[in-house]
């Protein structure tokens, strides 16, 4: 198949396609998953992984993000929900809206004390690596707080340290997600050690329904932080989702336009997290189902130490060796050959623009002739 | 040898595309890696720069070259009215913007000052011919 819908689709430029096959440059991917949900022959997939795994392991804790439950809109339903998740093989099922609910609060207490920084939460993995790749200038004003599902998994692991060999699932709503947990970035001790895509499982737990019931509350606060119209908003707070609206957000911080915001949530997706790509219902119905499940008995927000839920990297830190005079240096390179490309970005020879394939000969691994214009004018000129 | 030569032009009251140019020159210097600390004092003045001349002045051009030896240097000019009072338009807070810039969110009287603030080099020569605002940066590791 050669669409190259996913090289038009992917907005950092990660993607390129060379012999027929797609691959993806890691350093650029965010894990936005936009080349998966362009992708139309189901070529491009992304693997979680398999109940199989729960075999390795003495003891299994399967962890249930608040975007799952929103597939439900009573309490009863979401009761069966967690014995049929317990079904599949776990020993226990955790609920982490608690958890979900601190780390909101959390992070606007640290955009109080830094007021004037405009802050940016850190619980969406592609919004942070977002920034590393296309907006450098931001990294420091993201917030050192650990994604829920890992501040979960570590005190999992502590309480369960005398249960033999834990293994700890998380439920992923996102291609994100999943793939944080099985090629961790920045935050190098991971303690999840199984991601489960939610589609994956979905028949099992479907046939699983009714069965009984595993006694669950959740906390309100958490529920609500997985929306963005749902989260509890002061004045000097900003609250975006949609992949492009972010993007633009993040321009204007750049340029210094948001000072007036002390903390800047954003969301890639619309809907926020009910809108990830591995959920199977749609993000407007889910969004109803929280506002049902808000109203049942509530479980206070988790009170867990700072330190608990410091993540003290949550980015890469790829540092660029090169001094700014090879940085210069190369980009004269880069723009000599780009001076002999078409400019059309026609994507001919795998690459999404240009100026990539550009940067590919300047390092040397591609010719001036694997452009396909270039030749044709080449060849064109030597039959004349 | 000049690694960036870039000419771009800006139109008067043109505030749908406010920013259209800071966007570019930013996402140019992306390429090349500079650090992320410097790339931001140049975003924020060369954004600053360019409203001034879409809702001050009536449009004109700017050019942004770089160096090999990391002299980033922003000329903004302008063909006119100029500015009758320099060191007025220098302080924090003090603008002439009109109403229909400030119902937009601009004119907040701090363009001036913040560009100089942020600018390692800045230099503002005004008459009512024009004016011509030139900031240099020096770009290191």
């Amino acid at each position: 198949m050669k669409c190259m819908k996913c090289l038009r689709a992917c907005p950092t430029n990660a993607v390129f396609i060379q012999k027929d096959r797609v691959h993806i440059n890691h350093s650029k991917c965010i894990n936005c998953g936009k080349c998966l949900d362009a992708c139309l022959n189901q070529g491009l997939q992304s693997k979680g992984s398999t109940l199989v795994d729960i075999s390795n392991y003495d003891y299994t804790v399967c962890i249930v993000p608040s975007s799952m439950i929103s597939d439900y809109k009573t309490h009863e339903q979401v009761e069966e929900l967690f014995y049929a998740i317990k079904l599949l093989g776990f020993d226990e099922v955790i609920d982490i809206s608690d958890i979900e609910g601190q780390v909101t609060k959390e992070a606007i207490l640290l955009s109080d004390i830094e007021r004037g920084k405009s802050l940016i939460s850190s619980f969406c993995p592609v919004i942070n690596k977002l920034i590393e790749v296309k907006f450098p200038m931001l990294l420091s004003s993201i917030t050192a707080i650990d994604y829920p599902s890992e501040i979960a998994a570590r005190q999992i692991r502590k309480r369960c340290s005398d249960k033999g060999k834990v293994g700890i699932f998380n439920c992923c709503e996102c291609i994100a997600k999943l793939n944080l947990a099985k090629y961790p970035y920045g935050n190098h001790q991971f303690e999840v050690d199984h991601a489960l895509a939610i589609v994956d499982i979905f028949p099992i737990i479907k046939a699983n329904m009714g069965k009984g019931k595993l006694p669950v509350t959740l906390c309100k606060e958490g529920l609500q932080s997985c929306n963005p119209a749902m989260m509890m908003l002061a004045e000097n707070h900003l609250v975006a989702d949609g992949f492009d609206k972010v993007c633009n957000i993040l321009e204007h911080a750049e340029f210094g336009l948001l000072n007036e915001f002390d903390l800047l949530t954003l969301f890639p997706c619309f809907n926020g997290c009910l809108g990830g790509n591995l959920l199977w219902g749609n993000s407007y119905l889910t969004k109803n189902n929280i506002h049902q499940l808000c109203k049942a008995k509530e479980k206070p927000i988790s009170d867990l130490p700072f330190e608990e839920i410091y993540g003290e990297s949550t980015i890469d830190n790829v540092n660029d060796m090169r001094s700014i005079q090879e940085k210069l240096v190369f980009f004269s390179k880069v723009n000599q050959q780009l001076e002999k490309l078409p400019g059309f970005d026609c994507g001919a020879c795998g690459f999404a623009s240009c100026r990539i394939m550009a940067e590919e000969i300047a390092t040397g691994k591609k010719t001036l002739e694997d452009c396909r214009i270039h030749r044709n004018e080449v060849i064109q000129d030597e039959s004349k | 040898m000049q690694v960036i030569n870039q000419q771009f032009i800006v139109e008067r009251d043109d505030y749908a595309n406010a920013g259209k140019v800071s966007s570019q020159v930013k996402q140019t210097l992306n390429q090349i890696g500079i650090p992320g600390e410097l790339l931001r004092r140049v975003a924020v003045a060369c954004y600053e720069a360019e409203i001034n001349m879409i809702i001050h002045a009536w449009g004109g051009t700017i050019q942004c070259t770089l160096e090999d030896n990391g002299e980033l240097t922003l000329t903004f000019k302008d063909p006119g009215p100029g500015i009758p009072n320099i060191d007025k338009a220098l302080t924090p807070g003090w603008s002439t913007a009109s109403e229909k810039a400030r119902q937009l969110g601009f004119g907040a009287g701090m363009g001036l000052f913040n560009i100089k603030r942020v600018s390692d080099h800045f230099d503002i020569q005004t008459s009512p011919q024009g004016t011509t605002l030139t900031i240099g940066f020096l770009v290191t590791s």
